[in-house]
C-alpha cells in the first residue's frame, strides 16, 4: 500500500513537471499545423541556428572528450602535486553560474577585456562571435566526460595497463587496445550529456552571442528572441526541436544502459578492438 | 636468468616501503618473497619487474645494470592477484595479446600465433575456453588464463603478486602444485610474493622473510621454518608459544622453573622470552617436575591441539600443545586433566630487538 502510494506520488510529479511540459512544447508547435511548424524551423534564422547550434557541439564535444580523457586519466592514474587543486577545477563549471562563465570570456576577450587590444589590433573576433560561443560552451561542458570518466578509471586501478605493458605493449597500444576499452560505455554516457548540454546550454551562450540573427544566434537564443516578438508557433517550433534532440540523446543514454548490465554479464563485446582479428 | 639486487631502497613519500635490500635469485630458482601486508614484498616484485624505479641501489638481470630499463624491456612475465584480464577480450585474444602487439618485424605470423596460444592454453589446461571471456570462468580458470598469457612472450623470469590469494583453499593448494611442476618443467626463473608461510614453504626453493622494509632471513623453507634467526621469522613462520624467560648463569628460567641451558650472549637479562611451537611442547603424565591442567581440545584431521594451563603461566593465556590424532585416542585426554609439560625445543630471544609486528 506504502509502495504504492510512493509510487504513485513519483509519477504524478513526473507527469505534472515534465511529462505535460513537454507535450505542451510539441502541442503549441504544432498549433498551427504542420505547414506552419515546417515554415518555422526552415526560415534562414532558424537553419541558420540550428547549422549554429550543431557546429559548436561538433567542436566542442571533441575538445571535451580528449581533454576529459586526458584529465581523468591524470587524476586516476598518476599521483602529483595539485591533483586536489585539479579535481576542485574540473568542478568550477557545475559550480558558478553558466551566465558568470559568459561574463568571465568578456572580460577576458571583449573590447575592453585583458587580450581586447591584442585581439582588436589582429582583427581576430571572439566576443560577439562564433568562436566566443565555442569557447563558453567548450567551459560549461567540460565536467561531463572528466567526471564520468574518474570514478570508471580508479576503481579499474592500473593493473590492466602495467600487465600490457609488461607483455611489451607500448603506451598508445596500451591505450587503445586496453584502456579505451575498458572506459567506452563510460565515455560514451559522458560524451551524450557533454553533448546535450552543448546543444542547451542558454546562459554562457547567451552573454557572449550578441544576439546576432543568422550570425551567433544558437538554437537556445532564437527561441528566445522569437519568444520575445511573441512569436510562439515559431519559438515552440524551433524549441521541439530542440527538446527532440534532448529526447534523442536520452534515448541513446537508456539504450545504453540497458545494454551494458547484459554485456557485463555474458561478456560479449560488440566491437571488438582494432588488430583483434588480424 | 638470474636476479641480483644490490642496497635497493624505494620510498613512498614518507614512507620506507624497503630499504636496502640485498637479494639473489640465481636462474631457474622459484623463489617466495613472505611476510605480513605492509612488509613490503609487493614493492620488491614490482621494482625487479621495472613497475617501479628505485630510489637508490641497483638490479641487475644476469649481472647487467637493468635498473633503469622498462617494463617491456626486462621481459618478465607479471602475474597479479586480481588475475588483471582483458575483459574486454576472449580467452583466446587475452593469451594472444602479447604476440600481436609485437612490432613488425618480431611479430610471428597469424599461424604462429594461432598455434602458439591453443598450445599454452593446452599447457593450462583450458583449451576449450579459447572463446569464453573471464567473466564466464571460475577464479582459479582466471589465473591459469593469465598465467599462459604471461607465458606467451617467452618471458624469462615469470613474478606472481599473491597469486592465488584470493581463491579458496583447495584450489589454491591445486595451483600450486600445478605451479611447481610447471616450474620444474619449464625452467624459468620465478619469483612469487605471499603472506602465506605454508605457500612458501610447499612451492618454493628458497624463501626470503620481509618484515618492515628489511629482509629478515633467506634460506630454504625446512631451514627458516627450524632455525629462524628473529624472533619475527619464528612466529610468521607457524604458531608459537611465547614465554617469558629469565636466563641465569647460562641457564632459563620460567618463574622458577629451570626448563634448560640459554646461551649466554643475551642480554637484557629478565627480559628475554622464548618461542615454542606447539609440536615442540611434550604432554606427560601429572609426575613430572611442571604440571599443568588441560583446558581446550580440539580434533583437526589427523592432529589434535590441547589447550593447557601451565602453573606460572597467566590462566588466560593458555599454552597450545599438538600431539597426534592416533596417540589422543590412546591416551583419551580429557578437558580438566592433569598433566605434566616438558619442552622438547624452544629459543630464546632478547624481547623488544626487533619491533613486534601487529598483524600477526
Amino acid at each position: 500500500m506504502r509502495r504504492r502510494l510512493l509510487i504513485g506520488i513519483a509519477l504524478m510529479f513526473m507527469t505534472l513537471f515534465l511529462a505535460i511540459p513537454l507535450l505542451t512544447v510539441f502541442a503549441q508547435a504544432l498549433a498551427r499545423g504542420a505547414a506552419a511548424y515546417l515554415a518555422a524551423i526552415t526560415e534562414p534564422a532558424a537553419l541558420s541556428a540550428i547549422k549554429l547550434t550543431l557546429t559548436v557541439a561538433a567542436i566542442s564535444v571533441p575538445v571535451n572528450l580528449v581533454f576529459g580523457v586526458a584529465a581523468a586519466w591524470a587524476i586516476a592514474k598518476f599521483n602529483f602535486r595539485g591533483k586536489s587543486t585539479l579535481i576542485t577545477l574540473i568542478d568550477l563549471p557545475f559550480a558558478i553560474s553558466p551566465v558568470i562563465a559568459g561574463l568571465m570570456f568578456i572580460l577576458l576577450f571583449g573590447t575592453n577585456g585583458w587580450f581586447g587590444g591584442f585581439l582588436r589590433t589582429h582583427h581576430i573576433h571572439v566576443v560577439f562571435a562564433v568562436p566566443g560561443i565555442v569557447l563558453a560552451t567548450i567551459f560549461v561542458t567540460f565536467p561531463f566526460i572528466a567526471r564520468e570518466l574518474i570514478p570508471v578509471m580508479q576503481s579499474q586501478g592500473n593493473d590492466d595497463e602495467e600487465t600490457a605493458l609488461s607483455l611489451g605493449a607500448t603506451g598508445w597500444q596500451t591505450f587503445w587496445r586496453v584502456t579505451l576499452p575498458n572506459i567506452r560505455w563510460g565515455l560514451l554516457y559522458g560524451v551524450l550529456l557533454c553533448n546535450a548540454r552543448a546543444m542547451g546550454e542558454f546562459g554562457a551562450v547567451s552573454v557572449v552571442s550578441g544576439h546576432v540573427r543568422g550570425l551567433t544566434n544558437t538554437m537556445p537564443l532564437h527561441v528566445e528572441i522569437l519568444y520575445n516578438d511573441y512569436n510562439y508557433t515559431a519559438a515552440f517550433a524551433v524549441a521541439s526541436l530542440l527538446a527532440l534532440l534532448a529526447l534523442l540523446t536520452l534515448a541513446g543514454k537508456s539504450f545504453l544502459e540497458w545494454r551494458q548490465p547484459e554485456l557485463r554479464r555474458t561478456g560479449h563485446a560488440r566491437q571488438r578492438p582494432k588488430g583483434g582479428k588480424r | 636468468m638470474s636476479i641480483e639486487l644490490r642496497g635497493v631502497s624505494k620510498q613512498f613519500g614518507e614512507f620506507a616501503a624497503v630499504e636496502n635490500i640485498n637479494l639473489d635469485v640465481p636462474t631457474g630458482t622459484l623463489m617466495a618473497l613472505l611476510g605480513p601486508s605492509g612488509c613490503g614484498k609487493t614493492t620488491l616484485l614490482r621494482l625487479i619487474a621495472g613497475l617501479e624505479i628505485p630510489d637508490e641501489g641497483q638490479v641487475l638481470f644476469d649481472g647487467q645494470d637493468a635498473t633503469l630499463w622498462s617494463v617491456g624491456e626486462r621481459k618478465v612475465g607479471f602475474v597479479f592477484q586480481n588475475y588483471a584480464l582483458f575483459r574486454h577480450m576472449t580467452v583466446y585474444e587475452n593469451v594472444a595479446f602479447g604476440l600481436k602487439v609485437k612490432g613488425r618485424r618480431e611479430r610471428p605470423t597469424a599461424a604462429a600465433i594461432r598455434s602458439k596460444v591453443h598450445s599454452l592454453l593446452e599447457l593450462v589446461q583450458l583449451g576449450w575456453a579459447h572463446d569464453r571471456f573471464p567473466a564466464q570462468l571460475s577464479g582459479g580458470q582466471r589465473q591459469r588464463i593469465a598465467l599462459a598469457r604471461a607465458m606467451a612472450v617467452d618471458p624469462q623470469v615469470l613474478l606472481l603478486d599473491e597469486p592465488f590469494g584470493a581463491l579458496d583453499s583447495q584450489v589454491r593448494h591445486e595451483l600450486r602444485r600445478w605451479l611447481r611442476r610447471l616450474h620444474d618443467e619449464l625452467h624459468f626463473t620465478s619469483i612469487i610474493v605471499t603472506h602465506d608461510q605454508q605457500e612458501a614453504i610447499e612451492v618454493a626453493d628458497t624463501v626470503a622473510v620481509l618484515n618492515r622494509g628489511h629482509i629478515e632471513q633467506t634460506g630454504i623453507p625446512g631451514e627458516i621454518y627450524d632455525l629462524p634467526r628473529s624472533a619475527f621469522v619464528h612466529r610468521f613462520l607457524g604458531q608459537v608459544n611465547e614465554l617469558p624467560v629469565r636466563v641465569r648463569d647460562g641457564r632459563a628460567y620460567i618463574g622458577p622453573l629451570d626448563i634448560g641451558a640459554a646461551a649466554e650472549t643475551l642480554k637484557g637479562k629478565g627480559e628475554n622470552i622464548a618461542l615454542i611451537r606447539p609440536h615442540e611442547i611434550e604432554i606427560g603424565p601429572p609426575s613430572a617436575n611442571w604440571p599443568g591442567t588441560l583446558v581446550a581440545v580440539r580434533v583437526i584431521g589427523p592432529i589434535v591441539r590441547l589447550e593447557i594451563c601451565a602453573d606460572g603461566q597467566p590462566i588466560h593465556e593458555p599454552l597450545e600443545a599438538e600431539i597426534s590424532r592416533e596417540r589422543f585416542e590412546a591416551e583419551r585426554f580429557s578437558v580438566g586433566q592433569k598433566v605434566g609439560l616438558r619442552l622438547r625445543r624452544w629459543q630464546v630471544y632478547e624481547r623488544g630487538t626487533r619491533p613486534h609486528n601487529d598483524t600477526i
